[in-house]
C-alpha cells in the first residue's frame, strides 16, 4: 500500500556537484544531470545564475523546492540545495518529477475551478445588469406607447360614430382590431417585465370560484362557436365555492391557456379541467388542466415554448396573441410557487396543467370581495338620468386632453372644465363646483396624487369629499398603491376605453 | 560574460506570467493553461541600446492569492520584479495595494512595474474606467496574446536595472 507513495517521494536520482566559490565546478557525479565537469555553474542552466548572490553571503545552506531544469530536451522538476563546504559549495540536485506531477494536476484542477467559478459569477453579474436594462426599457418603451394608443384608440372611437360609408366602417372595424391587439401587446409585455423585475405582487382576495369559471365558459363557448371548436369544463364538486387567492392572476393564467390552445387547435376540442386534489388544514390544492386536440409541441420544442416571443409555428398561426401568453403562465405560477407542465403529442394534441395551492376561508367570510365584470348596459341606462355632471379634468397632454373633452362632451351627460397644471387644479376646485376630479397624475408642477392629498386635507367637505379618478400610464402594482393612499378613489390606467371611462365615472357620481 | 539581472514575475494565479514570458522569449502564445508550480527560470538577452546587451534572467514564479506564502528564496539576489494581473478578474487586482506593499516589504526599494494583462479582452476605456475606481496605477496594460506592449514593458523594466 506505501509502495506508491514511496515510489514519489523517494529518488534514485541524487545529483552532487561541488564548486569553488566563483562557481567553477570541481566535481559531479553525474547521476543524471550530464553537467560539463570543466565549464562553471552558471552554464549548466539560467537556474545557476543566482549562484553568485547566494555564495557571496552563504552561512549554512539554502534550499529551493520544486525548480524546473531542462537538460538535453528533458524536463525534470528538481528540489536544490546549496551547502557552505570546505571547498566553497556543495550543490545537492534530488529528481522528484514524478512527486511534483502529482501535485501539479491537482493544482490545476484547483485553479481551473476557482477561475471558472469567477468567470460564470462575472457572467451572471452581466447578464443581471443586462436584464435589469431591458426590464427598465422596455417598461418605459411599453410607457410611453401608452399615450399616443390612448390617443389612437379614443380617436378611432369618435370617428366610428361619425357617418361613415361601409367601406370606411369596414376599414374602421380593422383599425379597431389592430388597436386591441397592440393593447394587448402592451398589457403582455407589461406583465412580463413586471413578472421578471420582481414588481408584481400577488393580491389575495376572497373570490367564488365558480362564478370564475362561468365567466371562462361564456367567453369561451362563444369563441369555440364561431371557430368551430366544441369547448367544455368539467369541475370536480369537491371544490368549495370560495376561495383566497389572486383571482386576477390566476384567471390570466387560466385564460392564457385557454387562448393559447384555441391558436393552435384547428379542429376538435378545448377542455379545462379543474380537479380538486387536496385539503390540509384551510389550505386546499387544486389542479387546472387545458387540454386541447391542436397541432401539438413537438418534443425538443417543449423548453422553449415558455420564453417570450415564441411563436411555435409562425405560418399556422391562425388568430390573433403576443406569444408572450405562456411565458406570462410561467412567471405567474413561479410567483405562487408552482409549475406548469406540458405533455403533448405532436398531431394529436397537448394537455398543460399546473397545481396551485389556495386558502379556503373561514366560512363568515365567504363573501365575494371582487364583484363580477360590471354590466355595462345598466350603467349606461343609469347615466340617461337628467342630470348634468360638472365634471373638472386636469391633463396636460393636449392629445388625450382634446380627446377626453370631446368623449365626455358627446355622451351630453357631463359639462366640462380642463386645466393642464396641477397649480391650478385647487384654484378652479375653490372657485367652482365640480361633482368630479379626473386627474392625470403626472402634472407638471404638482402631480396628481400631492393633489390629491391636498384636497383630502382640506377643511371644507364639498372640496373634502370630491370623487377624484387618476389616469396614469404607470400602471404598476406598486404604483397603484401609492396612487391610492393618497386619496384617488380609483386609477384609469392608459390606454383604455370609454366604456370603461364611463363606467368609472358613474360608480363615483351621486 | 554579459551583465545579468535577476527579474521575479508574480502574481495571483492564471494572469498570464507565463504567457508573458513565453511571449517576450519565444514570440509565441497558447490559449492552454498550465497551472506552473514551483519556478521555471529562463534567460532572455536583450539590446538596451545600441550595442549594449544584458542578460535577463526571467523567474516565472507558481501564482498565488497569498503573497506571503511565496517562498523567500525564490526571492534571493533579485534586481526587478513585474507584478502582474488579470484585467477581467476583479479578484486578481481588488487587493492589488496591499499585494504591492508585500512585495515591497520582501524586496524594498527594487525596480517594479505593475502590468494588467490580457487587455485585448477589454475595451480600454471602460477598463481604465474600472481601474480608476479600485485606485490603480499600472506601468503596463499588455497582451501576451497579441503581444501588445509585452516587449516595452520588459525593455523598460531591462533599462530600469542597468
Ligand atoms: N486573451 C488572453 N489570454 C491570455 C493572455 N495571457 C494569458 N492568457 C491565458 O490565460 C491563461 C493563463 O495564462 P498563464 O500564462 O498560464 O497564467 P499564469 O499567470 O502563468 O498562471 P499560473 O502559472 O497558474 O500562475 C491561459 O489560458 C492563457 O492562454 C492574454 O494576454 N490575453
Ligand atoms: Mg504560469
Amino acid at each position: 500500500m506505501l509502495k506508491k507513495y514511496q515510489e514519489a517521494y523517494t529518488t534514485k536520482n541524487v545529483q552532487f556537484v561541488l564548486t569553488d566559490l566563483a562557481g567553477n565546478i570541481l566535481d559531479s557525479d553525474q547521476t543524471f544531470l550530464p553537467i560539463n565537469k570543466k565549464g562553471t555553474i552558471y552554464d549548466v542552466h539560467p537556474f545557476f545564475y543566482c549562484f553568485s548572490s547566494i555564495a557571496t553571503d552563504l552561512k549554512t545552506e539554502v534550499f529551493f523546492s520544486c525548480v524546473h531544469l531542462n537538460f538535453d530536451g528533458k524536463a525534470y522538476i528538481t528540489d536544490i540545495k546549496f551547502i557552505k563546504k570546505e571547498e566553497g559549495v556543495l550543490i545537492i540536485i534530488s529528481d522528484y518529477t514524478q512527486h511534483y506531477e502529482e501535485y501539479q494536476a491537482i493544482a490545476q484542477a484547483r485553479n481551473e475551478s476557482i477561475i471558472n467559478g469567477e468567470l460564470i459569477a462575472i457572467k451572471n453579474a452581466e447578464l443581471e445588469e443586462r436584464e435589469k436594462f431591458k426590464n427598465s426599457f422596455i417598461r418605459n418603451f411599453s410607457h410611453e406607447l401608452r399615450n399616443p394608443l390612448t390617443s389612437i384608440i379614443s380617436i378611432t372611437k369618435i370617428i366610428s360614430d361619425t357617418e361613415l360609408t361601409d367601406q370606411q366602417q369596414n376599414m374602421l372595424s380593422f383599425l379597431k382590431e389592430s388597436n386591441a391587439n397592440l393593447k394587448l401587446l402592451l398589457d403582455d409585455i407589461m406583465s412580463i417585465s413586471m413578472i421578471s423585475s420582481g414588481r408584481l405582487v400577488l393580491r389575495n382576495n376572497v373570490f367564488s370560484l365558480p362564478q370564475m369559471v362561468d365567466l371562462i365558459n361564456f367567453t369561451y363557448k362563444a369563441r369555440a362557436n364561431e371557430s368551430d371548436l366544441q369547448f367544455d369544463i368539467k369541475t370536480d364538486k369537491k371544490i368549495p365555492e370560495f376561495v383566497e387567492g389572486d383571482r386576477l392572476r390566476l384567471f390570466q393564467i387560466i385564460t392564457n391557456l385557454i387562448d393559447n390552445a384555441f391558436k393552435y387547435t384547428n379542429s376538435g376540442k378545448v377542455n379545462l379541467e379543474i380537479q380538486f386534489n387536496q385539503k390540509r388544514a384551510n389550505k386546499i390544492s387544486l389542479r387546472f388542466e387545458v387540454k386541447d386536440t391542436g397541432i401539438g409541441i413537438p418534443e425538443d420544442k417543449i423548453e422553449s415554448i415558455f420564453e417570450s416571443f415564441s411563436q411555435l409555428n409562425q405560418s399556422s398561426l391562425k388568430s390573433k396573441g403576443t406569444g408572450l401568453g405562456l411565458s406570462i403562465v410561467k412567471g405567474l405560477l413561479h410567483l405562487m410557487n408552482s409549475e406548469i407542465k406540458v405533455q403533448s403529442k405532436p398531431g394529436k394534441g397537448s394537455t398543460f396543467y399546473f397545481d396551485i395551492v389556495l386558502k379556503q376561508p373561514i366560512p363568515n367570510m365567504t363573501k365575494p370581495q371582487v364583484k363580477m365584470v360590471a354590466k355595462k348596459k345598466e350603467t349606461i341606462l343609469k347615466l340617461r338620468s337628467d342630470k348634468k355632471y360638472k365634471i373638472l379634468l386636469a391633463e396636460d397632454d393636449i392629445n388625450v386632453q382634446t380627446v377626453l373633452f370631446k368623449l365626455l362632451l358627446d355622451t351630453k351627460y357631463f359639462s366640462i372644465d380642463v386645466v393642464s397644471d396641477g397649480a391650478l387644479v385647487m384654484e378652479q376646485l375653490i372657485n367652482n363646483e365640480y361633482d368630479l376630479l379626473l386627474i392625470d397624475i403626472n402634472l407638471p408642477n404638482v402631480t396628481g396624487d400631492q393633489v390629491a392629498r391636498l384636497i383630502r386635507d382640506f377643511p371644507f367637505k364639498n372640496i373634502k369629499n370630491i370623487p377624484i379618478i387618476g389616469i396614469t400610464a404607470y400602471a404598476f402594482e406598486d404604483n397603484l398603491k401609492t396612487l391610492k393612499s393618497s386619496g384617488m378613489n380609483a386609477i384609469l390606467s392608459k390606454p383604455f376605453e370609454l366604456e370603461e371611462l364611463i363606467e368609472i365615472l358613474f360608480k363615483y357620481l351621486k | 560574460m554579459q551583465v545579468s539581472k535577476k527579474i521575479v514575475v508574480l502574481g495571483h494565479f492564471g494572469v498570464g506570467k507565463t504567457s508573458l514570458i513565453r511571449r517576450f522569449v519565444e514570440d509565441s502564445f497558447s490559449d492552454n493553461y498550465k497551472v506552473s508550480i514551483g519556478v521555471h527560470i529562463t534567460k532572455k538577452v536583450v539590446e538596451i541600446s545600441v550595442g549594449h546587451e544584458i542578460s535577463l534572467i526571467l523567474w516565472d514564479l507558481e501564482g498565488t492569492d497569498d503573497l506571503k506564502t511565496i517562498r523567500d528564496a525564490y526571492l534571493l539576489g533579485t534586481h526587478g520584479v513585474v507584478f502582474v494581473f488579470d484585467v477581467t478578474r476583479p479578484s486578481t487586482f481588488q487587493g492589488l495595494n496591499t499585494d504591492l506593499e508585500i512585495v515591497k516589504s520582501k524586496m524594498p526599494s527594487l525596480p517594479l512595474l505593475v502590468v494588467g494583462n490580457k487587455a485585448d479582452l477589454v475595451v480600454k476605456k471602460d477598463l481604465e474606467e474600472v481601474l480608476s475606481k479600485n485606485a490603480i496605477a499600472t506601468d503596463f496594460l499588455t497582451s501576451a496574446k497579441t503581444g501588445d506592449a509585452v516587449n516595452d514593458m520588459f525593455l523598460k523594466l531591462a533599462k530600469l536595472l542597468d
